[in-house]
């Protein structure tokens, strides 16, 4: 069984949003829910300054507090290390949400126009909404499970898939001859937050 | 609803949680003052009976409160099943026992003559050490499930669960106090109320350096130093909480201790029905401001801190807006 996790290249991401915008188009998610995001940072003083963008995304972590706080078991770590959310299960405290550093997880009541107030849905946000409600669910937690199903069709993430720069490399970190655990090895890949103690399964390459 | 940002507050608990842990320490704070008071055989009957029974419907209105914070309250029974699995779960269980036996504590207390004898009997005796184990449990608990909260730094310090604790036997206090006012006999009021006025000085000045210890503690670290600007920049914390919520009840119930005997009865009795409102709003407020200036924590790389998001456009914003005529 494959443990799957991601190395993400900041030297070659430059922020396009390409990754979110392939996350939303996959997984319907709705307005405000962002299951992969671009947070961005800029160093210096002009004109010696440094912009740097950081793609996120759930770290898939092997020691997960979102697992830990869970009190329904609605939270699952797959064999594959994919943490997943049992929706059936889950009773939406919110208390994972808390408990993850990486800001992760959402939840929403209800699937919301992208349009304004007082709008019906569009036929597409129709179609949206049932595949978020059959695959995630309102008042439940919701979260990023690495495009799972696409990856049972022999796929990669929708994320990696659509990663213009070639910055997402996606694959099995115990396989020592996997692209990721060479550039891990190589370039000493870093996770964020190492000293919580959750183990991310998504590395990054430093930018400089 | 924005996305998540690292480095900013946490949007996704409110009032309703709030309310919650508010509810939860005034009935565990009244239950533990009231059975430790009987025992000391320091209380009168009305006081005992008082701080029993708010215990059960507190945390039952409470319970009530965190179910309809719940997106999938029919799921809540499953938290139930696995006891040892989450802070949830374990305070699921705590509370339930503790509503059990406030329950049965203070029906006895009322509807009994095991309470009136003057002496705490053995059925009485081992219902109250056993509920104030719980109660004590009820309290810490409130403060517990924010501090394994790993996502908030501000709320991971071991001190959230001493100030809930606190805070717990303040607002209780404030309970008892406000419900003799209401019902309490206004002639042997005043004497009463001076010793309680005591205990109450004595828990906010402890209240007071724990949240100074707490506040300064959050602005010394990186990870909680937003949360803890945060919090000193709400009016609510500071206007509603430590001026109307703390010192204004410790100015009041000074005033009662020291009053002399010749202080009219209206007086006392208006101080001491002020002072617990003001107090048991400030319970609440300060239960609310911890929650709302909990920051994700900020996500640190090669020199960079990414605290903010390049937020995509408001998908909203202009969106069929026509241009004027």
């Amino acid at each position: 069984m494959p443990r799957y996790g991601m190395v993400i290249d900041l030297k070659r991401c430059y922020g396009c949003y390409a990754c979110v915008m392939a996350c939303k188009v996959k997984n319907h998610t709705p307005p405000g829910v962002f299951w992969a995001r671009v947070l961005k940072d800029e160093v210096g003083t002009y004109p010696n300054t440094l912009r740097q963008a950081l793609p996120v995304l759930c770290m898939q972590c092997d020691e997960p507090s979102c697992l830990e706080v869970c009190p329904t078991g609605a939270t699952v770590k797959q064999d594959d290390g994919i943490v997943v959310v049992e929706k059936d299960k889950c009773m939406g405290c919110k208390y994972c949400m808390m408990a993850c550093p990486y800001g992760a997880r959402y939840s929403v009541e209800k699937w919301e126009s992208y349009f304004p107030e007082g709008l019906p849905l569009s036929p597409y946000e129709e179609f949206a909404r049932d595949y978020w409600e059959e695959h995630s669910g309102t008042g439940v937690a919701t979260k990023c499970d690495f495009c799972k199903d696409r990856l049972a069709e022999g796929q990669e993430p929708a994320c990696v898939e659509a990663c213009s720069a070639k910055a997402r490399i996606f694959g099995d970190l115990d396989d020592p001859d996997s692209e990721v655990s060479f550039l891990i090895k190589r370039y000493r890949g870093e996770v964020l937050k190492p000293e919580l103690g959750n183990k991310p399964k998504v590395y990054y390459l430093a930018p400089r | 609803m924005d996305p998540r940002v690292n480095g900013q507050l946490q949007k996704d608990w409110g009032w309703l949680v709030a309310i919650y842990l508010f509810l939860g320490g005034v009935g565990a704070g009244a239950y533990t003052i009231a059975a430790i008071n009987q025992f000391l055989g320091k209380s009168t009957e009305m006081s005992t009976a008082l701080g029993l029974s708010i215990g059960f419907p507190a945390l039952l209105i409470g319970t009530l409160f965190l179910l309809a914070d719940l997106g999938t309250p029919k799921n809540a029974i499953l938290a139930g099943m696995r006891p040892g699995s989450s802070w949830i779960a374990r305070g699921f269980w705590i509370i339930s026992v503790f509503m059990v036996l406030a329950f049965l504590h203070s029906s006895l207390q009322l509807f009994t003559d095991l309470g009136k004898t003057g002496e705490v009997g053995a059925v009485l005796s081992a219902l109250a050490v056993t509920g104030i184990v719980f109660a004590i449990s009820t309290m810490a608990y409130t403060g517990i499930l924010l501090g394994a909260s790993k996502g908030i730094p501000f709320w991971r310090s071991g001190v959230v669960p001493v100030i809930f604790v606190i805070s717990a036997l303040v607002t209780g206090h404030f309970t008892i106090m406000l419900g003799m006012v209401l019902v309490g006999d206004p002639a042997a009021l005043p004497g009463e109320f001076r010793i309680m006025a005591a205990e109450a000085v004595g828990l906010v000045v402890l209240e007071v350096l724990a949240i100074l210890f707490f506040l300064q503690a959050a602005y010394r670290d990186p990870d909680t130093r937003e949360s803890g600007m945060r919090i000193l920049r709400n009016r609510l914390f500071v206007v509603g909480y430590f001026v109307l919520g703390l010192g204004a009840p410790l100015l009041l119930m000074l005033f009662i201790l020291l009053a002399g005997s010749d202080a009219a009865t209206g007086t006392i009795l208006a101080a001491a029905g002020v002072g617990a409102v003001l107090g048991l709003a400030g319970g609440l407020i300060l239960r609310q401001a911890v929650l709302i200036c909990g920051a994700l924590p900020t996500l640190n790389m090669a020199g960079f801190q990414f605290r903010r998001i390049a937020r995509p456009k408001d998908p909203k914003a202009g969106v069929g807006l026509l241009p004027p005529a």
